[in-house]
């Protein structure tokens, strides 16, 4: 039996007929995978949507704060798809995440701000009779940026704020290598589980912290202000910019939908869901888990951080407050409630949580009155958040997105 | 037949609990073994130790042709380098299709970058559908391996380790849970693939032991007590003392 015989493989068998056919892996990508073409259509659809409905581009219908949450919605997706391919598949219950998606927002802020702010002074400096050298320049852009931390030199990591390019290479670089050495770090030392998300909290708490001095070089508590404003865009006016951020965290979360559902379909997924389930076991199998549990990690870092650069520019403001522990928490909550190990899952979840959230803290929500008592929704949006969060564990621990599997009856 | 492992002089201790004492024991290539002895002889601990998941306090363990050291590698790296183990409560992976559980164990590239490009050749799926003939579960390819049958699985689990096409086989209690024919068929094949590889059982079963038809070693308290032919160990009075005569 050439099976039981070594060398099996060396033989090359004639093609069985049944095996040639209908097996999973040699349908078509997009056929193996029905939720995407549902979900980029549907991604199409509501961007155009909003277009039309737009200040900028449209009717006037929405206004150009609701473009604007909308186009924050799509990042938070993109980082919640993130999330729940290195939680939901690989079982890394990371309560970091939102660092990375702070970084990028840094990363991308500096070069905004500065820019922004060496125009304003080349403009402020046109009327003087010695046009400015480029070091007068760069010296009125540090006092400009960092007086308010009482300091006007500028801070060795900003060498590269006046550069695009550079800023965005930073972007996916610098959560990249974090990500990559506290990965390291950690999975060769067979962290998991608890301990894991411990570490994890430390790292994004450790982050919030160090970025809170005001000597780190990044405005401490200030943080980074005036995002909106896209230097060299500077003429357009805020509501036609509110669009075109919109689909581009639209482009975004369409190119990393595919990109996930690619990474999780085939055997890299078939390996990350058994590292998931018994990782003792798939190294057993002769596969190097934490080679596997730092690619991921590592992925998702870099896709969160390219949702926080684009999310930041449309929410103006990036401060310390955004690393915070609890953000990270936040994203497992929203992954959790949405329906872990389904990418569509962690985009409903992250979308319907987190615009609830918005409407019913921002005041958009009437209040209630029960008698005497008067319920404030911005005091009791994060008990009923809890309740519901508990909720979904216990009864539908699936989340939302199994709800969706139940009714679309799919296979294993 | 070569020597394919040599375990030389290995203990460990958990707790002060000497769970292998000196321990020294070979098999060749090809070769079928069986292992047996009372609870805690630490016939467990033994396969433990050779597939890395347990580091020995002292002694070596040295494999293949060049002698490597055993201890020095990782887990994967030793499955890599041609040891495959089946445990004893079958271990599949219960959430996806039998056909997934075996393509993960078929013999390729086992880096993440390779594992990512990999797509399925003709060849894979030829192989896949020859082992799932083997194990008898090709009309079950596209199931949840968790709604396989106990038998089921450790057939499973057993088809996922000659589809690593290891050199040496470790097979803790195959036998456990299964029916008489099912038993029948699970020493067929242990023979078969002890006539190309290297095959180490442990067992309790001691009709099952005298089926396989194979030279025994007896471990006691961590070392090798006995060791010859089933009938050879049989009559030995210590083995008789603190194994079989109880």
């Amino acid at each position: 039996m050439t099976l039981i015989n070594r060398p099996p493989v060396a033989a090359t068998p004639p093609i069985l007929a049944q095996g040639a056919e209908a097996t999973p892996s040699q349908r078509g990508f997009l056929r193996e995978n029905p939720s995407i073409p549902w979900f980029l259509g549907l991604l199409t659809i509501f961007t155009l949507i909003v277009s039309v409905l737009s200040e900028g581009l449209g009717i006037g219908a929405l206004s150009t704060s609701m473009v604007k949450i909308l186009g924050m919605t799509l990042c938070l997706c993109l980082i919640a798809i993130a999330m729940d391919v290195v939680w939901g598949y690989c079982g890394i219950l990371s309560l970091g995440h939102f660092a990375f998606f702070g970084l990028g927002g840094y990363a991308i802020g500096m070069w905004l701000m500065y820019a922004r702010t060496e125009i304003v002074i080349r403009d402020s400096l046109a009327g003087a009779v010695l046009p400015p050298t480029e070091a007068e320049l760069s010296e009125a852009v540090a006092a400009q940026i960092f007086g308010v931390v009482g300091s006007s030199e500028l801070p060795l990591i900003w060498s590269f704020a006046h550069s695009l390019p550079a800023q965005l290479a930073l972007v996916v670089l610098v959560p990249g290598l974090l990500a990559l050495i506290f990965g390291w770090l950690a999975f060769r030392s067979r962290v998991t589980g608890v301990y894991l998300s411990i570490l994890t909290q430390a790292m994004t708490l450790a982050l919030a912290l160090y970025l809170f001095q005001n000597d780190t070089g990044l405005r401490g508590n200030n943080g980074l202000s005036g995002l909106q404003n896209i230097p060299g865009l500077l003429d357009v006016p805020q509501a036609v910019l509110a669009v075109w951020f919109l689909w581009a965290s639209a482009l975004a979360l369409g190119l990393g939908y595919l990109l996930f559902a690619w990474v999780v379909s085939g055997k890299f997924g078939s390996v990350i869901r058994a590292i998931r389930d018994n990782e003792a076991r798939v190294r057993f199998l002769g596969y190097n888990v934490e080679g596997y549990k730092l690619f991921v990690f590592t992925l998702t870092a870099i896709v969160s951080a390219i949702a926080g650069a684009l999310y930041y520019p449309q929410a103006g403001i990036i401060n310390p407050a955004e690393l915070a522990p609890i953000a990270s928490i936040y994203l497992a909550v929203w992954v959790a409630i949405g329906g872990r190990g389904r990418l569509y899952g962690a985009v409903i979840g992250a979308a319907t949580v987190s615009l609830l959230s918005s409407w019913l803290t921002g005041g958009g929500a009437p209040n209630i009155e029960i008698g005497a008592f008067r319920l404030l929704w911005s005091d009791w949006w994060l008990v009923f958040l809890g309740l519901g969060f508990v909720a979904v564990t216990l009864f539908f621990p699936k989340g939302i997105g199994g709800l969706f599997d139940k009714l679309v009856r799919k296979q294993p | 037949m070569m020597t394919l492992l040599e375990v030389r002089d290995v203990s460990v201790s958990f707790d002060g609990f000497r769970a292998i004492n000196n321990l020294s024991l070979s098999i060749g290539e090809p070769e079928l073994r069986a292992v047996i002895g009372p609870n805690g002889a630490g016939k467990t601990t033994f396969m433990d130790i050779v597939t890395g998941k347990t580091r020995p306090d002292s002694g070596q363990v040295l494999w293949g042709e060049r002698q490597i050291d055993l201890l020095r590698l990782s887990e994967s790296q030793i499955a890599r380098a041609g040891i495959g183990r089946k445990f004893q409560k079958p271990t599949v992976f219960e959430d996806q299709s039998v056909r997934a559980n075996l393509s993960m164990a078929v013999r390729n590239k086992r880096g993440p970058f390779a594992v990512l490009i990999w797509r399925a050749t003709a060849q894979d799926h030829q192989r896949i559908a020859e082992l799932a003939e083997e194990i008898g579960l090709t009309d079950r390819l596209d199931d949840r391996a968790g709604d396989l049958s106990h038998g089921q699985k450790q057939w499973l689990e057993i088809g996922m380790l000659l589809a690593q096409d290891p050199r040496l086989l470790l097979v803790d209690e195959p036998a456990a849970g299964m029916t008489p024919s099912e038993r029948e068929h699970t020493t067929d094949l242990l023979k078969r693939a002890a006539k190309t590889r290297a095959v180490m059982v442990i067992e309790h079963d001691m009709e099952f032991i005298r089926r396989l038809d194979c030279r025994v070693t007896v471990l006691h308290e961590g070392s090798v007590l006995a060791e010859g032919s089933l009938d050879h160990v049989t009559k030995n009075q210590q083995v008789i003392d603190v194994y079989l005569g109880r």
